[in-house]
């Protein structure tokens, strides 16, 4: 076996399995998003459905509301679970007992966790119940419903319970092997643990940082579920509007269901292109 | 005549007084204060919050009457137990299928996994950063989008509602963190060991299963680990490829979350979390008895 081609051979199968399922599924939503239904009689092949998507008002809020469920929970969850993991760096003692607990939000796959959000958020849930059991909410009715909210507060929480411990472990992993001495060369310098976390630590720790940013931006944006269990009726996260404009009995539907799907294929593709930008700017920083 | 509170208070007062100066000469205390309390409240404000929603759960899942404004149940029972062991649903015979379905996935995933991390572990070749990126795409392109398209293509070919088509699609989500973990104990091993075997007169083979395997086998422990949570915990996927024949514990709890039957949903939930839970102990104890593997998250 020749040396040069070896790794190509080895890298054949995955690279069958991802690039043939994938593109599958992509070339045939596109293919129908064009128009190109050959079942149905349709064969002309026309921009028609992307126009009409983009000039939908319901489009656009789906895609804002889309978008602002993403950034929010991404942004919070990074700057609590970085300060989680530079807490957990400095109280190194105790590991066990809490690896095991922030390894239970990873677990917990997202229904139940949208599931548990609606146990606490809920007019019926825990925290209306304990504010009312103090005497700060008269009436079940007076706590403002933060599950299927016209903002996805609840949506945004769930994604923060979830995503907070992720982060914290990614970034944990990283600066917990980041060389010790370098903390004493700071200190030796006279660099307060302030000083030290800023100058040091955090500008160390961004490729990390950045990576599990753009991962759990991305699988916000793009899941299903939460969204789907607890969000409001209107306006709809960009995939479960395209989900259920798919399912829609009426078959001609099924262009436009498609062509939502294309173009949120493409901003995960956007998505991707920006992290390798913003990985390779800050590794070659670094 | 002194009140009981006052006098309470001067004894409360004189505990905490003789406790702090136990503390403080055991040196406990003193290596408490060192440590920066807020880095401390962090931490236990993080456990509480990841342990109340759960606390919650495993509440409703035994309670038969949880009427507001209650902060507790006013009754318990077992009907959530009993409905998953023996009821209509079939429960533990969905359970053992899920496994086993995941089981198919993890080992199909690890043998593709394998050598794509080989490669991309131990040679440099072009296009290593594009792969290396590619392997990353399906974390974060959406399911939903390739999901559908994937559901039409596998209508056409025949694999739609069939356990393989399940199989084949759960692929998607696992690769990419097979392939990202084993890139990484692949980068970490090196190949002077096999080098070592070959000078030595073991063949190709002999090298793999001797040396190669060995070596990795904490590495892919804890590689299958993670891909078996990421296939058992797939909704999405299975839902709209099984298209309903391939029935896996998410698919029947999914139902019971929208609705809001929440003392079934918690108990399916219970069972969820506590099947994987164990199967993580298990692994990690496997691999400790390797080496001590620190983290399981490399990406």
């Amino acid at each position: 076996m020749k040396k040069e081609i070896k790794p190509y051979i080895l890298l054949l199968p995955a690279a069958i399995v991802l690039l043939g399922i994938l593109t599958s599924g992509i070339v045939i939503a596109l293919s129908q998003s064009l128009g190109y239904m050959p079942i149905i009689g349709l064969r002309e092949l026309t921009l028609k459905y992307y126009v009409s998507i983009i000039t939908d008002k319901g489009f656009l809020e789906s895609l804002k509301f889309s978008l602002n469920i993403s950034l929010f929970s991404s942004v919070i969850a990074v700057i609590v679970g970085v300060a989680l993991a530079y807490s957990m760096l400095i109280n190194k003692h105790r590991k066990s007992i809490e690896k095991i607990l922030y390894i239970l939000p990873i677990i917990v796959p997202h229904m139940v966790a949208a599931f548990l959000m609606f146990n606490i958020l809920s007019q019926s849930g825990l925290l209306p119940r304990v504010l009312y059991y103090l005497g700060i909410l008269k009436a079940q009715s007076d706590f403002p419903s933060l599950i299927f909210d016209r903002y996805g507060v609840g949506i945004v929480i769930c994604y923060i319970w979830k995503e907070i411990p992720f982060v914290a472990m990614v970034v944990y992993t990283f600066i917990s092997n980041i060389n010790e001495s370098l903390e004493e060369v700071a200190v030796n310098l006279g660099a307060s643990r302030r000083q030290f976390f800023w100058y040091v630590m955090l500008p160390l720790s961004w490729p990390s940082i950045i990576s599990s940013f753009i991962i759990i931006f991305a699988f916000s944006f793009g899941a299903f579920e939460v969204p789907y269990l607890i969000g409001p009726t209107t306006p709809k996260t960009l995939p479960v509007k395209a989900f259920i404009e798919y399912t829609n009995p009426d078959i001609l539907n099924r262009p436009y269901a498609m062509a939502l799907n294309v173009v949120l294929a493409f901003i995960s593709l956007i998505i991707v292109w920006i992290y390798d930008k913003t990985l390779s700017l800050f590794c070659r920083n670094v | 005549m002194i009140k009981p509170s006052v006098c309470f208070a001067e004894m409360y007062r004189i505990k905490v007084l003789i406790w702090t100066r136990y503390l403080f000469h055991r040196g406990v205390w003193g290596r408490f204060m060192k440590k920066n309390v807020i880095f401390n409240i962090v931490i236990y404000l993080a456990v509480f919050l990841i342990l109340l929603p759960l606390t919650v759960l495993i509440l409703w899942g035994f309670s038969k009457r949880w009427p507001w404004p209650y902060v507790l149940p006013t009754e318990y029972s077992l009907r959530g137990v009993a409905y998953f062991l023996t009821g209509t649903g079939n429960s533990i015979k969905i359970l053992l299928y899920s496994i086993g379905l995941s089981f198919v996935v993890t080992v199909i995933t690890l043998v593709i996994s394998v050598p794509a991390a080989r490669a991309l572990g131990l040679y440099e070749f072009k296009g290593k950063g594009f792969f290396k990126l590619f392997v990353l795409l399906p974390l974060i392109i959406s399911p939903v989008a390739v999901g559908i398209g994937i559901q039409v293509f596998f209508i056409k070919i025949g694999l739609a509602n069939t356990f393989l088509g399940v199989v084949v699609v759960h692929l998607i989500p696992c690769l990419p963190y097979g392939i990202r973990i084993l890139t990484n104990v692949f980068e970490v091993l090196g190949e002077s060991m096999e080098f070592q075997a070959r000078t030595l007169g073991a063949s190709k083979t002999q090298t793999f299963f001797y040396v190669t395997l060995p070596l990795i086998s904490p590495g892919l422990i804890s590689a299958a680990g993670l891909v078996f949570i990421v296939s058992f915990s797939q909704y999405f996927l299975t839902f709209i490829v099984g298209g309903g024949n391939v029935i896996t514990l998410s698919m029947v709890m999914f139902p019971f979350i929208q609705s809001g039957d929440r003392m079934i949903a918690s108990c399916y939930s219970i069972v969820f979390i506590v099947a994987t839970l164990i199967l993580l102990i298990v692994i990690e104890k496997r691999v400790k008895a390797y080496y001590t593997v620190e983290n399981h998250f490399y990406i």
